[in-house]
């Protein structure tokens, strides 16, 4: 596979190194790569007046007095914090991963694990977070491994579902790196479930991608489970 | 007529009419009949459920344009009835404007003749900054030493949750338990101690993953006397 992804591109993927079973759906992938780099960096300024317009409203609406100390510059704070929450469309995996691809002559596993996510829900606007764990088998070509926090980053500051983001980093990986296997858990609470809802407090939800030997060879899969401590 | 009663206080501590109104301001402001203006906040202005259903229509629509001044795209799957949910849910975050404490407290005081300290600790409490619309959520852990009235003990979580489910700054949210308990119960003391995790400190901002904010309010013999204090500080450690 070519490795650029243009965003306007349909990408029909056949890997030939193991993820010969794994065809993107294009379709989903578009709708997603439309996403990749939805909003630039340098629009967000002038995209403030109207978010901040909407906060103004919705305490209004709240029944929330705009006019007392605590809450006259909370329409811009707010509006800030959003965009924060989701500067995640201001990148693509390329921006960040094309300086820090390295070729070794490394073939055991690599693993970054508990890593910090946060992301927002794209149902309820309320973040979930949590921690990631990842894991590949490199195929020549190493990765920094700042990096893998970092494509966890990009993908997680969006409006998010956790199936989603799960599979977005593992694909992001193995598109860049073209490893024999990469491997993401997300283990995360949902403040959507545990501050309103079903209000349940302690529940965590798992989501896992496993994608080439990850996938087939189940003594690789459990190596990775045991060294990320799924206990 | 409604004359809202004077605030109690307790021995020592300064009175406070006059101070600037805080969050259950705004319209509800009303004044007594000496003129003077009564903090609302003591008033519980209410929210009702007509009013809420009232208000879905234009918080779904701010909500909407919130999506697309992120970039995103409101029509796809996943976020077609994105601003209703979160207008639903926040709706439910801001619930503690519905409520009145003393609608909640009414029935459950009870004349006892007990004087030792109660405590009702490891109370899960959700809510949001004012500052930044981010959950805060954490522990509170309540006692107060009774004067011949105790409450019911799930009433301290509930005037929890009325206070909680706001806008609040983990300051005013400790106060404002504390003080509701002294006006309901004039018991000997009540301590509230607040401790918290702040998503506007954890996910944005200094991103400092493990701290925690922790605020108390001390009243009565709580404030006065250090064995007290002390003991209910130890309580609520183990």
């Amino acid at each position: 596979m070519n490795g650029h992804c243009n965003s306007n591109d349909v990408v029909d993927v056949h890997i030939n190194n193991g993820f010969s079973e794994i065809i993107i759906d294009t379709k989903k992938s578009t709708v997603h790569r439309q996403h990749e780099t939805s909003r630039k960096e340098a629009e967000d300024k002038s995209r403030l007046p109207a978010i901040e317009a909407a906060y103004t409203c919705i305490l209004r609406e709240l029944g929330e007095d705009t006019d007392r100390e605590g809450l006259l510059r909370t329409p811009l704070r707010a509006a800030k914090a959003m965009q924060f929450l989701t500067k995640g469309y201001h990148e693509t995996i390329y921006d960040v991963l094309n300086d820090a691809i390295f070729d070794e002559d490394h073939n055991e596993m690599v693993i970054v694990k508990d890593i910090d996510m946060f992301s927002l829900c794209e149902h309820h606007l309320v973040p979930f977070f949590g921690k990631v764990h990842i894991g590949y088998i490199p195929n020549k070509k190493v990765v920094g491994l700042s990096k893998l926090a970092r494509i966890v980053e990009i993908y997680s500051r969006r409006l998010q579902v956790q199936e989603r983001l799960t599979k977005q980093i593992a694909m992001g990986i193995s598109e860049a790196l073209q490893p024999l296997g990469v491997a993401v858990v997300i283990e995360a609470a949902h403040m959507c479930m545990v501050m309103r809802g079903v209000q349940k407090i302690n529940s965590r939800t798992v989501t896992s991608t496993m994608l080439g030997v990850y996938l087939e060879d189940p003594k690789t899969r459990e190596e990775f489970l045991t060294l990320t401590n799924k206990s | 007529m409604d004359q809202p009663t004077e605030p109690r206080t307790l021995p020592g501590e300064p009175r406070e009419d006059g101070a600037p109104a805080v969050n259950g301001a705004g319209p509800g402001l009303r004044r007594s009949e000496a003129g003077c203006v009564m903090e609302s906040w003591r008033e519980e202005r209410t929210r009702s459920l007509e009013d809420n259903e009232r208000s879905l229509p234009s918080l779904a629509a701010a909500y909407s344009s919130i999506l697309r001044g992120l970039g995103e795209d409101p029509l796809r799957q996943g976020l077609v009835k994105t601003p209703w949910r979160a207008a639903t849910a926040m709706q439910f975050f801001t619930k503690g404007y519905q409520e009145k404490i003393v609608d909640v407290l009414n029935d459950a005081i009870f004349d006892e003749d007990h004087d030792e300290m109660v405590i009702v600790k490891d109370i899960d409490m959700f809510s949001m900054c004012e500052h930044h619309l981010v959950p805060i959520f954490g522990r509170v852990h309540i006692g107060y030493l009774p004067n011949k009235r105790v409450l019911g003990l799930s009433k301290l979580a509930r005037i929890v949750e009325i206070y909680s489910r706001r806008l609040q700054v983990p300051e005013r949210l400790t106060k404002q338990i504390a003080v509701a308990i002294t006006e309901a119960l004039q018991p000997s003391g009540v301590g509230v101690v607040v401790e918290a995790t702040h998503m506007c400190m954890v996910m944005r901002g200094v991103q400092k993953m493990n701290s925690k904010t922790v605020t108390s309010t001390m009243l009565g013999v709580f404030r006065e006397d250090p064995k007290t204090r002390d003991e209910f500080l130890t309580l609520i450690r183990t």
